[in-house]
């Protein structure tokens, strides 16, 4: 009856071919875009687990460019058992290369310890440096402007080791260039923390984040917990949600930064109070005193405009020993000055992101499948009309309601597995195409549970879309058929 | 024997009615050779219809060897076409996608064609004078080759009824002749029931049993069928 059925399809090739077009259309158009949060899982998954110790940052701080801490705290993590090595880091977004405005893909200055970076024991950076493409930070940088590129980067500014990167303003001579493939690490310009501190004007008692590696036979969660029993009570401001950083408007006078600023406290106003701000009485000033009265709450726009100011928790993180800010029984209900994240918890972040994700994927998709359904029904309807006389006499002949039922649905999800297969085929063929003409941009992923998937649900769709059109003829007597024919 | 009782059909199209059967009552002995006759209109296919169960009565009783096909599941009325019946119609109603072969072969699809039943085919392709023309498809056939094939779909079951609704209606009298050959030689040589519509009456013989309908009634309602002769 399969062949039956293939036959009958091929009576009609050009509306067979139409409809199955619509259908491989929608199959792409699928593909492409859950490939897009395919992609984007594969890109975090791979990513993290290429960074396998845990940093920390200020919380709520959705990466560590966003993230201040004290500096100090480096030195009180690196005491907590398990730790293997602690190493600071300061992010900054790069606005400027080689006269070049950036915008995407964005590109970031990575000051890093080099000397505590260089005694980890899984360094992406420096493990990935591309073999006679120079070599990564050494002792000797430390104070200069040295710096380590990605090839893209490279590639990008048509620059080599021994040339000459002028970033955000500075000139930064080219000591290595290395290529982890990832697209989020790939982005980076690493140099000297303290002289990064310095370009940048970023506070010197304060980093992003800290790097943190544990030590052999240590299980990262638990070191986690320890970090965070050591911090747990210390009075801190969590960090309030601020756009302004993101824009790499520098210059507190910035006529848009302080309408910015401006908008920032109105729209902070609104969200509900912290505690801390209900407690003014914890809070300190930039000095480290109890003012009393509206706290000094530093906020990202205070660290992006000036990176002079020091935020209060770094204060309280300097000014106050652990063992005192562990003290008190309230404390254990207050906010933990520092999220300590590891590559799950990054992974997972992300994940609820792609969750979102597939959802609006998911309406566009049921867009272009809504429309290939009702090709399918279209065209089997046709064909159905068409071949009424035909179903007459194959029920003349002692076919079932059931056997013509079958044969038209065969027919529809034959054209519903063939648009899935063609569809998948090249949807996949579709991610890798722009994978490679945007490869520091996209990162597309057609896996093969996706491809299976676009089959099984084009030939579900087929099959679907041929129902109709199969009950409607199931249900004439043969006669009623032939007539009507 | 097929008893036939009052039956009655009326076609509903729209708003209008029409009455093809008024109530027809007869009695075909197994084995007849019968022709039903009448002018166009007078109900003589809805008749062959109704026997064949490709439609429903809308009154009386139809009783073929002592089954009431009303009282049929639809599963042994798609049984019944398909082992009991064979049908020949006069547009051939041959599936123009499928080769000789395959339409003789249609009612098996469902079941799966075996290679005995492939066989059979091919022998009764060849029985009708066309075993060189397995592979074409109807396209590629004359009307008279078309009708054997038909003929042939019919008559590879070896049913016990052949129902036959104008088989020469679009052929030549020569090719008439030889359809009607075919339709003889499986009455003697199996004594199967041959029941067909015509109006032409020239392949009426001796023995036959002739039904004359006219506005949906038989025509002589005392006797309700007689012999020729």
């Amino acid at each position: 009856m399969l062949k039956f059925a293939f036959r009958n399809l091929l009576s009609r090739p050009m509306r067979s071919l139409l409809s199955l077009l619509g259908l491989t259309v929608a199959i792409i158009g699928m593909v492409g875009l859950f490939s897009v949060a395919r992609g984007l899982d594969k890109m975090i998954s791979e990513t993290f687990n290429a960074i396998p110790g845990l940093i920390a940052m200020q919380p709520g701080a959705p990466v560590p460019l966003f993230s201040r801490l004290p500096t100090a705290w480096g030195d009180e993590i690196a005491d907590v058992s398990g730790v293997s090595t602690v190493n600071s880091e300061v992010w900054q977004r790069v606005n400027i290369i080689d006269d070049k405005l950036v915008v995407s893909p964005p590109r970031f200055l990575f000051g890093t310890d080099i000397t505590s970076r260089r005694t980890l024991k899984r360094a992406v950076y420096r493990d990935n440096i591309i073999p006679g493409r120079g070599r990564f930070l050494s002792e000797a940088d430390r104070g200069t402007l040295n710096v380590v590129v990605s090839r893209q980067i490279a590639e990008e500014f048509n620059k080599g080791v021994g040339n000459i990167l002028q970033v955000n303003g500075n000139d930064m001579p080219i000591v290595g260039i290395y290529h982890t493939g990832f697209l989020l690490l790939d982005v980076a310009i690493i140099c000297d923390l303290e002289r990064l501190r310095e370009i940048a004007r970023f506070d010197a008692d304060s980093v992003c984040a800290f790097y943190i590696e544990a030590d052999d036979g240590v299980d990262n969660n638990t070191l986690a917990d320890r970090i965070r029993t050591v911090f747990r009570g210390r009075d801190v401001q969590p960090r309030q949600t601020s756009l302004l950083p993101g824009l790499g408007l520098g210059g507190s006078g910035h006529p848009i930064i302080q309408l910015l600023r401006q908008l920032d406290g109105w729209l902070k106003s609104l969200s509900p109070p912290k505690p801390d701000a209900e407690t003014p009485q914890n809070s300190l000033s930039p000095t480290g005193e109890s003012s009393g009265e509206e706290p000094y709450l530093p906020t990202n726009l205070d660290a992006a405009a000036t990176q002079q100011e020091l935020p209060t928790e770094l204060e309280a993180g300097t000014s106050s020993a652990p063992t005192q800010q562990r003290a008190s029984a309230e404390s254990v209900d207050k906010p933990s000055p520092i999220e300590i994240r590891s590559a799950a918890d990054w992974a997972e972040r992300f994940e609820d992101f792609a969750g979102d994700l597939d959802i609006l994927l998911g309406v566009l998709t049921g867009i272009g499948v809504t429309v290939a359904v009702l090709s399918i029904v279209n065209t089997m309807l046709m064909s159905v009309t068409e071949r009424i006389i035909e179903f007459g006499i194959l029920k003349a002949n002692g076919w079932s309601k059931t056997d013509v039922m079958k044969l038209i649905t065969f027919e529809s999800a034959i054209i519903g597995f063939a648009g899935g297969v063609l569809g998948s085929l090249l949807g996949r063929f579709v991610a890798e195409a722009i994978n490679w003409y945007f490869p520091t941009r996209a990162s597309l992923y057609a896996s093969p549970g996706l491809l299976l998937f676009g089959v099984g649900f084009s030939t579900a769709l087929g099959i679907l879309g041929g129902l109709y059109p199969a009950v409607w003829a199931m249900r004439m007597m043969p006669m009623d058929a032939i007539r009507r024919g | 024997m097929i008893h036939i009782r009052k039956v009655t059909k009326i076609h509903r199209r729209s708003q209008t009615e029409v009455h093809a059967l008024r109530g027809v009552t007869c009695d075909i002995p197994k084995g007849a050779f019968t022709f039903v006759v009448g002018p166009s209109g007078s109900g003589k296919s809805t008749l062959l219809h109704l026997i064949g169960a490709l439609d429903e009565p809308t009154g009386g009783e139809i009783t073929i060897d002592g089954r009431r096909l009303a009282e049929l599941t639809v599963k042994q009325r798609d049984e019944y076409r398909r082992d009991q019946v064979g049908f020949v119609f006069q547009s051939f109603n041959l599936l123009k996608n499928l080769n000789a072969l395959d339409n003789v072969l249609v009612p098996y699809m469902p079941a799966g064609i075996t290679e005995e039943k492939r066989n059979q085919a091919v022998e009764m392709l060849k029985e009708v004078g066309l075993g060189d023309r397995l592979k074409h498809r109807p396209s590629q056939l004359s009307g008279g080759e078309q009708q054997r094939v038909a003929i042939g779909r019919a008559l590879l079951k070896r049913p016990m009824l052949v129902l036959a609704d104008e088989p020469t209606g679009e052929l030549d009298s020569g090719t008439g002749a030889e359809i009607y050959a075919y339709l003889r030689r499986l009455h003697q040589e199996h004594g199967t029931t041959v029941i067909v519509v015509t109006h032409d009456q020239q392949y009426i013989s001796d023995g036959d049993l002739v039904l004359k309908l006219r506005d949906g009634r038989f025509e002589n309602p005392a006797a309700e069928s007689k012999n020729k002769n």
